[in-house]
Parts: C-alpha cells; sequence; structure tokens
C-alpha cells in the first residue's frame, strides 16, 4: 500500500511536470465526455418523464380518420367500445390547440370531468366549475399567472374568456404538461365551438394488459373508420423518436468523438522518445515492470477521472441546469418549442457505468499499451528510446 | 560476501541475422570477487558498456551466462531484473540518464520509490546523500539547471541512495574536471572500503591508476585481450 501511495505521488508530480500537454488532453477528454453526457442524460430524462406520465395513461387511444387526418369523433363510439369484452373505463376526450398571440406560445387544451382526481402531481387543485381551469409551469410562466388568478384567453367565437386558474401542475410532469391548460369538458367544447355528441378522441381501459392490441383490433373491426393506438404503440414512438434524436446528436457530434479517438489513437501507437527514455531510465535504477504500469495506470487514472468528472459534471450544468440549451432544440422537439421547461434530473447509475466503460477504457487501454510495451523493453534499449 | 560476479562466455549481438549485425561481445569470461575494485579499459566502442550493461542486468546476452552470486540471472524474465537491479547494482552512467526536468532531491529519491521504505524514511535518507554530495542546497532545483559536475554528484547520489552491493560506473569522469574526477574516485575509494564491489569502464588512465582500482582489464573488438 505504502509502494502504491509513493507511486501514486511520483505520478501526480509526472503529471504536473507535463503540464500543458496534460492539461489540453484534459480539455478536450472532458469536452468528448460532456457532448456524450449531456446527450445521454437529456435524453434519458426526457424519456424519464414521458414514461412517467404514459405510465399511467389509457391503454389505448380511439381516433376517427377522415380523408386520412384526425377527425372529431362521435361520443357514442365509446358506447360500443365499452361492450367489448375486457374493456373497463371508456372516456370520449375533447382537447384542442390554441395559439396565445399575445405571447407567441401554443398551448395544448384539454376538457376533463370524470378523470380530474387522477392528476396528482398539481398545486391546487383540478377545475371543479365550468370558470375554472388548471394550467402547466409554462403557460404559468407565459401569463405570470398563478393559482388564484384569472387566465384570460380569446375562444372560438374570437370572444374573450376569463377563468379562475385552481392549480398548476407541478415541474416534474413538465414534458406533458408544460403547454398544458385544463377545463372541464362542458367549459372546453363552449370555448372551442365543438358540436354536441362529438369528441376529440376516446380512451380506453384495458383490464388485463395482454389483451390491449386484441381489443385495438376489435376496435377497429367493430369502427372501421378508427384509428385505435395502444400504450405500447406510443410508448415505442416516444422511445424512437428520442432514440433517433439523440442519435442525431452524436452523430453530429462524431467529429468530436473522431478528435479523441485521434488522441487515444496517438497514445496507443507510441509514447515520445522522452517517456521511453524515462521509463528506461526508471527500469535500470531498480523499477520493475509493474511498477512502470503502476504508474502508468495512475496517470492514466487521474487524467481519466478528472476528466470524466469534470465531463459529467458540465454535462449535467448543461443539461439540469441550463436547460441544454445547445441540444434542446433537436431533442425536445416541436411541442415544447415555445414554452420553456425545465428538465428535471434523473442520472441512471447504469448510463454512467456505460459512458465511463466507453471513455476510460479505450483511454487507460492507449495510456497503458505503449507503456507495457516499452517496459517490457531491456532498459538499456529503452533508454536510448528504441 | 554478497557481490560475487562471474560472466561465462557471454557474447552480445545487436541487430542479429540482419544486414546491420553489430557483434558487440564475443565470448567474454571474467570474475569479479565481491569487494574488488575493477576497471575495464579499451577504446570507444570496444564493448566495455555493452559488458557493463550485461554484467548489471540491463540487458540480455545472446549466449553465456551472467551469474551473480552464483545464480544464472541471465536468463531470468524481466520481471524478475528489476528487483535484483534495485537491491545489487547502483548505476552511474556515462550519459547520467538523470530526469531533467525533475529536482535534485526527486531524482535522488527515484530508486526508493518500488522500496518498503516510507516517503518521511526516504527522504531522511535522501537528506543524508546530498549532504555527503554537498548537493543539500540544490536539492529542489531542477537537474537541468545544474552545472556538469553537480549532475555527476545527483548521477552518483542516486547511484548509491539504495545502498548497493556493486556499484557500475560507466565513463564517470567523463564530464569532470581533474578535481572532481578525484573527487568522484576518493568517494568510490571509500565505498569500496566499506565491502563495495566497483565496476568501472574507462580509457582515461587517471581512473586506472588510481589506488582505488585493484585489478585492469584491457578490452579490443569485444574481447578481454589483457
Amino acid at each position: 500500500m505504502i509502494r502504491l501511495l509513493k507511486i501514486l505521488e511520483f505520478a501526480l508530480s509526472s503529471l504536473a511536470r507535463r503540464k500543458f500537454k496534460n492539461f489540453s488532453i484534459i480539455v478536450v477528454y472532458s469536452f468528448t465526455i460532456a457532448v456524450l453526457a449531456s446527450v445521454l442524460l437529456l435524453t434519458h430524462s426526457l424519456k424519464k418523464m414521458a414514461m412517467d406520465v404514459l405510465v399511467d395513461g389509457p391503454d389505448i387511444v380511439v381516433q376517427r380518420l377522415s380523408g386520412g387526418r384526425h377527425d372529431l369523433i362521435p361520443a357514442d363510439y365509446s358506447g360500443i367500445i365499452e361492450k367489448i369484452p375486457g374493456v373497463g373505463r371508456v372516456q370520449p376526450r375533447v382537447w384542442g390547440y390554441y395559439y396565445d398571440s399575445l405571447n407567441h406560445t401554443n398551448y395544448t387544451m384539454l376538457g376533463i370531468d370524470e378523470e380530474r382526481q387522477r392528476f396528482v402531481m398539481v398545486d391546487g387543485k383540478a377545475p371543479a366549475d365550468d370558470d375554472q381551469c388548471m394550467i402547466g409551469q409554462g403557460v404559468a410562466g407565459a401569463q405570470h399567472a398563478e393559482t388564484g388568478m384569472d387566465l384570460l384567453l380569446i375562444d372560438g367565437n374570437g370572444i374573450g374568456y376569463s377563468c379562475e386558474i385552481s392549480g398548476v401542475f407541478k415541474a416534474a410532469s413538465d414534458l406533458w404538461t408544460n403547454d398544458l391548460v385544463l377545463f372541464t369538458k362542458d367549459a372546453l367544447r363552449r370555448f372551442f365551438a365543438m358540436p354536441d355528441g362529438l369528441a376529440t378522441d376516446i380512451t380506453v381501459e384495458v383490464f388485463n394488459a395482454r389483451e390491449v392490441p386484441q381489443v385495438a383490433q376489435k376496435i377497429k373491426r367493430l369502427l372501421p373508420d378508427t384509428r385505435p393506438i395502444t400504450i405500447d404503440e406510443i410508448l415505442h414512438t416516444y422511445e424512437s423518436i428520442f432514440n433517433w434524436r439523440s442519435g442525431l446528436m452524436l452523430t453530429i457530434f462524431t467529429s468530436s468523438l473522431i478528435a479523441f479517438s485521434i488522441l487515444a489513437w496517438d497514445k496507443a501507437t507510441g509514447i515520445s522518445g522522452e517517456e521511453k527514455q524515462e521509463i528506461g531510465i526508471l527500469k535500470a535504477i531498480g523499477w520493475d515492470t509493474g511498477d512502470v504500469l503502476t504508474l502508468k495506470l495512475c496517470e492514466g487514472m487521474v487524467i481519466s477521472a478528472t476528466s470524466f468528472l469534470v465531463g459529467v459534471s458540465m454535462a449535467y450544468a448543461h443539461v439540469f441546469l441550463l436547460d441544454a440549451p445547445l441540444f434542446v432544440p433537436v431533442l425536445k422537439g416541436w411541442s415544447v418549442l415555445f414554452p420553456r421547461f425545465h428538465l428535471v434530473p434523473y442520472i441512471d447509475a447504469y448510463q454512467i457505468i456505460v459512458l465511463g466503460f466507453l471513455t476510460i477504457l479505450p483511454y487507460m487501454a492507449s495510456t497503458v499499451l505503449p507503456s507495457w510495451k516499452a517496459a517490457i523493453t531491456d532498459p538499456e534499449n529503452a533508454m536510448r528510446g528504441v | 560476501m554478497a557481490g560475487t560476479i562471474q560472466v561465462e562466455r557471454i557474447s552480445k549481438y545487436y541487430n542479429r541475422n540482419r544486414p546491420d549485425e553489430v557483434r558487440a561481445l564475443s565470448e567474454v569470461d571474467l570474475t569479479i570477487a565481491a569487494g574488488e575494485a575493477l576497471a575495464v579499459n579499451g577504446a570507444s566502442g570496444c564493448g566495455k558498456t555493452t559488458l557493463l550493461g550485461l554484467v548489471g542486468c540491463m540487458s540480455r546476452p545472446t549466449s553465456g551466462s551472467v551469474l551473480l552470486d552464483g545464480r544464472d540471472v541471465s536468463r531470468l524474465p524481466e520481471r524478475f531484473l528489476g528487483d535484483i537491479r534495485r537491491r545489487t547494482f547502483g548505476f552511474i552512467f556515462q550519459q547520467l540518464n538523470l530526469i531533467k526536468s525533475i529536482s535534485v532531491l526527486e531524482n535522488t529519491l527515484l530508486p526508493l520509490y518500488p522500496g518498503k521504505l516510507s516517503m518521511k524514511e526516504m527522504k531522511i535518507r535522501a537528506e543524508r546523500i546530498l549532504a555527503r554530495f554537498d548537493l543539500t542546497a540544490r536539492a529542489g532545483v531542477k537537474v537541468s539547471r545544474l552545472s556538469g559536475g553537480e549532475q555527476q554528484r545527483v548521477a552518483i547520489a542516486r547511484a548509491l541512495i539504495h545502498q548497493p552491493q556493486v556499484i557500475i560506473a560507466d565513463e564517470p569522469t567523463a564530464h569532470l574536471d581533474s578535481v572532481l574526477a578525484a573527487e568522484l574516485l576518493d568517494i568510490l575509494d571509500e565505498l569500496n572500503r566499506e565491502g563495495k564491489t566497483v565496476l568501472i569502464a574507462t580509457h582515461d588512465p587517471f581512473v586506472s591508476n588510481h589506488p582505488l582500482i585493484n585489478r585492469v582489464i584491457r578490452m579490443r573488438d569485444g574481447r578481454i585481450v589483457d
């Protein structure tokens, strides 16, 4: 142990001797790790936020198609769907979009009734009357509004509409609620001037999760003008979108990976004559191959650990403190372009381990292998730089 | 007494079986008794440095054996040789081979890092040996800022700090004026009186004729001729 500590001390002084070279390596290395970690942390955080909300969502969403486009669906379709064996609650939903021209932001408007008790991530309460509404953090920020204040909008007939804000969603559900305004269904129908008996879509709960695909097929058979979308399809779509976007980001930043690879390759293919000579001297005066490798491992670990900590810290600050200004336009997507939202930190130990494996291991190998080659050479040759 | 070295019919070739093959040593036999002070004379390129390197386990012979206290060390794997070099030999190289970007103290401490001494004990030992070579005031100075003579003394301090049984010096007076060369030989003489085996490669008659030297051998074209 004393021996290891002494060699570690020598490794630190050795790194300090080549401080400019090592500082440059740490800068490039940290930047590479920061880029990779930012993409991973951001993607994971977005996925996690999406999954947290979706997991409590309906098993199937039934939309009506008209001319290949989403159209309003008759609310009485819910009666037909309810009769399918294994189907639980069936709810016609009323929702749509609202463009706030004053703030240049889009809001998602959703009507609720029976399901209001299911919204648990709320400061305040769900709207109980037609003159109440509940809003997301982004809407609250854009309108400078909070619980108890009035929200002023222009309805489908171009007339001013005011409702009391009964609650505001918490930040943890921002991915889905940031731009959300909740009303009672009746209030929202009136707001959108939507005909009675029609809904935007219908949500379906299935008792046995394994039967969801079969129920979806039956709905399609019974109601050919509809498109049933299962929760798995929604989850899969989100997963694919985030994976595709993170893949896109990684592709864009391939240049930094290439730069790092060149650095690693440069180290892997050889060490400088000065370093070889130094290894030769150490061996000539009594260091054995294991001591030299320990020294180089210590040097590599110090550089790797420093770069990893700096890189991951930079990524954390970039993603969770600054809300990933460099990547967010690509990774968040269109629905949150206007209202800003704050990412909630979710860090997966597995991801950090994978990141460490992908970055530290190649660097350590590129540091130790050439040193090992020099260390197994006779000291006489190593001192001559052979 | 530990420190007996036997060299049996050793040959050393560089670039073997290539057009630029060099035969540096050819079937050399030599025995150095423990506590002996031996000078190896000869012109540049005659094989003195190669012989010292083989004796000090710095490289391996192409054929033949090197026995250290009766044990053949010429066929041992490299992983064992580091330990043997540290425990047995102190090298004073012709080119000094100091790490010039670190201080006098750090250079002197280098052989002790793999050992069992604590940093505190290492530093106490270094302070003693630096004082012996009048380098105390220069302990924190980078080696690159020292004069040739001072660098030579650092190299000697480094060679002796781990108290080796055999001191191997390759042209140790090459960078020194006559006063410093005499000082160095006096130090080696003192160490030899303490029982250390001293092996010096030189073509400087001043070294060969110094009272320190018990025996002189001459080399030519990779062979011992006298």
